[in-house]
């Protein structure tokens, strides 16, 4: 059946794509189930689960390599860091690094720095060998993080100690740690500005990258946990982890207005956006991805594994620029 | 709908509904991504709970090893059964040791062991989840079992397991029935092989609870061997003869969980078909027949004693 549905999916995506290399992929979804250890990979023509991939543990986040020939999948409960091929989610390997819970490279490729949630750690890995260079101990709870877009600085959001941390990239050292609220999670750097979730309270703030300073508050919804930005259709959007109420919101990127609100069930997490604008949404208790018409408010929901985290999509790759899991 | 998205869906309302106001309203909102962890484990504790009453319940009406007038002897058993498997324990415990627990694997990392996983090391395991989880059941089993047989032979030790023992009247309520100290000395003895071999695969739940019945089944009140398996997994007489009054304190024997492969190897098994009366002699009233309260303060107090105990002959010995 399984294969069936890939031989009949394969021909169909190859008839549509232009000549160009990357655009020859078939288009493939990876939802990271967080609680079951494996990923699994999406025919997303069919909306149909293809296959699982496995890894140890705990699949949460994922980067993209700069050349865009590896997936990193990272994995905190196994200490591990998965390699697939993004074209194809063919597995590539695994390498043992400590807690890796969120992840993201320079800009200017030099580093991968690593967000170790459990055990305080915030780690940057040179990005071509992935040899440790330097480990802050910054605070409690890194979780979320960002980079000025010319490689300068880094932005770390730590959970626990209700704060913002960042770090000079040149010289690999602490530049500022503020307080930002009550429970900080996503960071995004936004139009020379950070842009960081609070929890804790029903929005996010915008923080001063220079100094840190606070200069807007933003309400969304309760519990604000993610950020991310459509960059081909320039639409912000916050996913609202509740309590009661859960959901995703749509901002203007530049007034930061509200355009529109998505009620959704299931436990939203993080989210990706397909070619035709389409908002996939892992949802954490329903084993599901939805698939969110964002004209109409309507979804549909693909079963995936036990509480899927992170998503990729693949389509991705035919845009231009810098890709990370908020820039999508 | 299976099962499993059933209680996923199940912990998630209880998440969103009852555990993530509490949160938000207490400030306590970084807690969110376990809250959804603990809700499952509550969820999937209930659901153990129940299927193990439904099955032993008919069992112990059927083929019971003893007759009791009342059983009001049982009913902190229950309690202790409710708190343990309905997540309560586990949540203090994680909460309370949590920074004790980072610190410390923090430590190791620091120094430059990173702690791998069973499948990482094994060749051939990874990709293998269901035989990687076997494997896990096996080794914790082990622990598991020198632990309990450890229990046994430290006077200040077997203080607080003698609570698990002092029972007269044992049914399958009585598996959860044990000092929280001696939880506490379990979550680090797990939490230290954890260290060296990782965590389980995750996507078993179901499995894990197999085994758990397995073990509250052992402590109910049925005349139940299994035959050609009793060298394969523990049945209530194999685990009642641990619980036998003669069984109780230093010497004993059938110390395992589940798998009794580790007595045979060990050689402390003991396969004679025999059904005895349960308790332990020397525990005070108050650990067989007091309240959940009552038991825990006698523990504590005989466990006090016992490391006295321990110290007077340590400083005569040094005397002497
Ligand atoms: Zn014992
Ligand atoms: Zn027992």
């Amino acid at each position: 059946m399984i294969t069936r549905r890939l031989a009949l999916s394969l021909p169909m995506a190859l008839a549509a794509a232009p000549s160009a290399h990357a655009q020859a992929a078939p288009p493939l979804a990876f939802a990271l189930n967080s609680a079951a250890g494996s990923v699994t990979i999406i025919d997303m023509k069919s909306r149909q689960p293809l296959r699982t991939e496995p890894t140890f543990r705990e699949p949460s986040h994922w980067a993209l390599t700069r050349d865009r020939k590896t997936l990193l999948v990272c994995d905190a409960g196994g200490n591990g860091l998965f390699m697939f091929d993004p074209r194809t989610a063919a597995p590539l390997g695994h390498r043992r690094i400590a807690d890796p819970y969120q992840l993201g490279f320079t800009p200017d490729n030099k580093y991968l720095a690593v967000n170790a949630l459990r055990l305080n750690f915030i780690d940057f890995y040179d990005a071509a060998t992935l040899a440790l260079v330097k480990r802050f101990e910054a605070g409690h709870w890194p979780s979320h993080l960002d980079f000025s877009p010319d490689s300068r600085w880094s932005f770390h959001s730590l959970q626990k100690s209700n704060s913002l941390v960042s770090i000079d990239l040149a010289t690999l050292s602490q530049r500022w740690s503020v307080p930002v609220g009550d429970t900080p999670a996503g960071v995004l750097w936004h139009r020379g500005k950070i842009l960081v979730c609070i929890m804790g309270a029903r929005g996010f703030v915008e923080v001063n990258p220079e100094n840190g300073r606070i200069t807007r508050q933003i309400v969304t919804g309760d519990g604000a946990h993610n950020i991310f930005i459509d960059t081909r259709r320039n639409v912000l959007y916050v996913s609202n982890r509740g309590p009661g109420r859960t959901g995703l919101t749509a901002l203007d990127p530049a007034s930061f207005e509200i355009l529109r609100d998505y009620p959704i069930s299931g436990g939203p997490d993080d989210i990706g956006i397909d070619p035709q604008g389409r908002i996939w949404i892992c949802l954490r208790f329903a084993e599901a991805v939805a698939v969110l018409d964002p004209q109409t408010g309507d979804y549909t929901t693909i079963p995936v594994g036990r509480s899927p985290h992170g998503i990729f999509l693949n389509t991705m790759l035919r845009e231009p620029g810098l890709i990370t899991a908020e820039r999508i | 709908m299976n099962l499993d998205r059933l209680f996923s869906h199940l912990a998630g309302f209880m998440d969103q509904y009852l555990v993530l106001p509490v949160l938000f309203h207490l400030h306590w909102m970084a807690w969110d991504d376990l809250a959804f962890d603990w809700c499952l484990i509550c969820v999937y504790g209930l659901f153990a709970v129940l299927v193990t009453y439904a099955v032993c319940l008919p069992l112990e009406h059927w083929r019971p090893v003893e007759r009791w007038q009342n059983r009001k002897a049982v009913l902190v058993d229950v309690f202790y059964t409710l708190l343990n498997r309905v997540g309560v324990v586990p949540i203090v415990t994680f909460v309370l040791f949590y920074q004790a627990q980072t610190w410390s694997t923090a430590l190791l990392v620091r120094h430059g062991f990173i702690p791998p996983t069973l499948d990482s090391l094994v060749p051939g395991l990874f990709g293998h989840p269901l035989l990687t989880f076997c494997l896990y059941a096996l080794i914790l089993d082990c622990a598991d079992y020198w632990r309990h047989r450890l229990s046994h032979a430290f006077r200040w030790w077997y203080a607080l397991h003698s609570l698990h023992h002092a029972q007269r009247q044992m049914s399958f309520w009585s598996d959860d029935r044990n000092h929280l100290l001696d939880d506490v000395i379990a979550f680090f003895w797990f939490f230290a092989i954890g260290l060296a071999i990782g965590i389980p695969p995750l996507q078993f739940p179901i499995l894990l609870l197999g085994l758990k019945f397995i073990e509250s089944v052992s402590h109910a009140n049925i005349r139940l061997s299994y035959g050609p398996l009793e060298w394969l997994v523990v049945s209530p007489r194999f685990h009642r003869f641990h619980h036998g009054l003669r069984a109780a304190g230093r010497q004993s024997c059938n110390y395992a969980s589940v798998f009794p492969i580790w007595d045979i190897i060990f050689r402390t098994a003991d396969f004679r078909n025999e059904y005895l009366p349960t308790g332990d002699a020397r525990a005070p009233e108050a650990l067989v027949t007091g309240g959940y309260l009552a038991q825990q303060a006698a523990g504590l107090k005989l466990f006090c004693q016992a490391l006295a105990k321990s110290w007077a002959s340590l400083g005569i010995g040094r005397a002497a």
